[in-house]
């Protein structure tokens, strides 16, 4: 086999020398396809060359064959760091594959389902910058009557910012009937991931809870950005913090938790830093353009701000995510 | 036997003297040009280690014929400070990528047999052959 | 873009004067150089912030890891001359109710 491609190139290279046609030059770009194809190394290559050659021209080998042996003695590195090359490749590809299982199991972790609440619509998207996201939300819902949204971001992104996220998702699904008040809820959480994180990681946390027969939202944060509250009736945005000390730091810590009141037509708006450290050509993009943003879909049905929250500030980022974006509106009907 | 030999490795130039000795047993046990090289490469890469991280060691080529088969097997001893964790330099990148050469995948791709023993504080012996075909 | 970090020992204080952006990329070079001292037994270290503008998470990661290890040793951190964005970033994550912060970065050098 490999004769016979020795024996295909010195017939190309006698012709070539012969006429200089381009046709042969062609050819040789197609043998040269073929010997890949067949894992021939390039010393290998430069072997059938000068055995050509002394075909070829026999009169010459004596002078010129040692110089051929020295091409072969310096391409044997190029022969190797090409081996490496294709077995890194290969590397790579499974890791692909590992990864990709990953990000399925990951998916199933993250599964939530938006509560289905009288008088409140409720949107969501969340978007990871790298396969694997650090952000995370889940929702609880009790009876048709409470919705109780978490919105937490892990510090970093990708496989590290996944394997701890983890965390909080079990922390959660242990909480479950009594994960109603934000105070609580984090510091529960807060003493599962103490215990158990890296000192250089940390989790940011929103919580909050809509009660519908009272119309009251009852919220706590972790180190996280305030949510942002629509006044409908005012056409103005307040900011929704309470303070609290980003979870994994310290084993006692306290959490604020206040409450609002929810009007027709006002929404809440919990983010995560991907939203607002956005970023486009002209440095950071303004908390003003989220806000009128905001103001121009506030009519729509909650999962269509989102959307288009979502949309105009990937554009205004050029089609590119830096970090994972979550977006969580709360919609008074 | 007199189909082995050997070249202490001290210096430098030992690993010259110890290619023309693997390139000469490689030609006369029948090896064509490009055979040649990957051999050399592999005992000048071999006796490198050597000289870079054992201070000294010996090289030795032994010419077989088994079974109608005839190859060429290097051996390189030293008794330096042995490999700690053997999986790592025989991970593609580890050595490379410091720019020391082909290091040790590097060699046992040249070679179709490789083995390695290694113990700490003791040293290290590579065994590596190719079969002429 | 790049990071400077020049530490100086001041009545064994560490003075760190931190210069550009902390990122993905420069958090390693301030990490670097918090940790030749964050071992020391009650260390005394103060955070100059005036030449930083922006900080991302992975340089508040640093930060908190370098509080944790101090505070193992009984030592202190302090921090001095966050502007408006950095401040507001302490603020949110809590961080301000456990760490010393200082708002004028002068009195530090001693130059009021």
């Amino acid at each position: 086999m490999a004769q016979d491609v020795g024996k295909q190139y010195e017939e190309l290279l006698k012709k070539y020398v012969e006429n200089e046609d381009e046709t042969n030059l062609y050819a040789a770009q197609q043998v040269s396809r073929k010997f890949i194809e067949k894992k021939i190394s390039p010393e290998e290559v430069i072997s059938y060359h000068k055995t050509s050659v002394e075909e070829i021209f026999p009169d010459l080998s004596a002078r010129i064959g040692p110089s051929y042996d020295f091409l072969i003695e310096v391409m044997i590195h190029y022969g190797l760091a090409l081996m490496e090359h294709q077995s890194l490749i290969r590397k790579q590809e499974a890791l692909q594959i590992e990864m990709d299982v990953a990000v399925k199991v990951q998916d199933m972790l993250l599964e939530t389902s938006i509560p289905q609440v009288e008088g409140l619509d409720i949107g969501v998207v969340s978007k990871p910058a790298k396969k694997m996201s650090g952000d995370y939300v889940y929702f609880i819902e009790q009876g048709n009557r409470e919705a109780c949204v978490a919105v937490a971001d892990v510090m970093g992104k990708g496989l590290p910012a996944a394997l701890c996220m983890s965390m909080i998702k079990f922390g959660m699904d242990s909480l479950r009937s009594q994960a109603t008040e934000p105070q609580h809820v984090l510091g529960v959480i807060n003493q599962i991931v103490e215990k158990s994180m890296d000192d250089s990681m940390f989790i940011s946390m929103y919580y909050g809870k809509y009660d519908g027969s009272t119309c009251t939202f009852t919220f706590g944060s972790a180190g996280h950005e305030p949510a942002l509250l629509y006044r409908a009736a005012e056409d103005r945005f307040v900011e929704l913090d309470a303070k609290g000390l980003l979870l994994g730091i310290r084993k006692e810590v306290g959490f604020e938790e206040k409450s609002v009141v929810l009007e027709k037509g006002d929404f809440i708006v919990m983010l995560t830093d991907g939203v607002t450290e956005g970023r486009n050509s002209d440095g950071f993009i303004d908390e003003e353009v989220i806000l009128d943003m905001l103001r121009q879909v506030k009519e729509q049905p909650a999962q269509q701000i989102v959307d288009y929250l979502y949309t105009e500030l990937f554009k205004m980022q050029n089609y590119m995510l830096h970090d994972d974006f979550t977006l969580v509106l709360f919609k008074k009907e | 036997m007199d189909n082995r030999s050997s070249v202490e490795i001290f210096t430098e130039w030992d690993i010259v003297a110890a290619r023309q000795l693997g390139r000469n047993e490689a030609k006369t046990t029948g090896f064509g040009t490009v055979d040649q090289a990957r051999i050399t490469t592999a005992i000048s890469e071999l006796a490198r280690n050597i000289y870079l991280y054992a201070g000294k060691g010996k090289i030795e080529i032994e010419r077989l014929s088994t079974n109608g088969m005839n190859g060429i097997t290097i051996i390189a001893s030293d008794e330096g400070p042995g490999i700690p964790d053997l999986r790592k330099v025989m991970e593609d990148g580890f050595s490379t990528s410091g720019g020391l050469g082909a290091g040790m995948p590097g060699v046992k791709r040249l070679m179709d047999d490789f083995k390695v023993e290694s113990e700490v504080g003791k040293g290290t012996t590579i065994t590596a052959t190719k079969w002429l075909r | 873009m790049n990071l400077q970090v020049d530490v100086q020992e001041k009545d064994c204080v560490h003075v760190f004067r931190i210069v550009g952006e902390i990122d993905a990329f420069t958090a390693p070079t301030l990490k670097e150089r918090l940790d030749q001292v964050a071992d020391q037994p009650q260390c005394q270290a103060v955070l100059d912030f005036s030449e930083v503008d922006y900080m991302d998470s992975t340089g508040l990661g640093v930060f908190v890891a370098f509080y944790k290890r101090v505070k193992a040793v009984d030592g202190s951190v302090k921090i001095v001359g966050l502007n408006k964005r950095l401040k507001r970033l302490f603020e949110i994550t809590g961080l301000d109710d456990i760490v010393e912060i200082e708002m004028e970065s002068r009195d530090v050098n001693g130059t009021v």
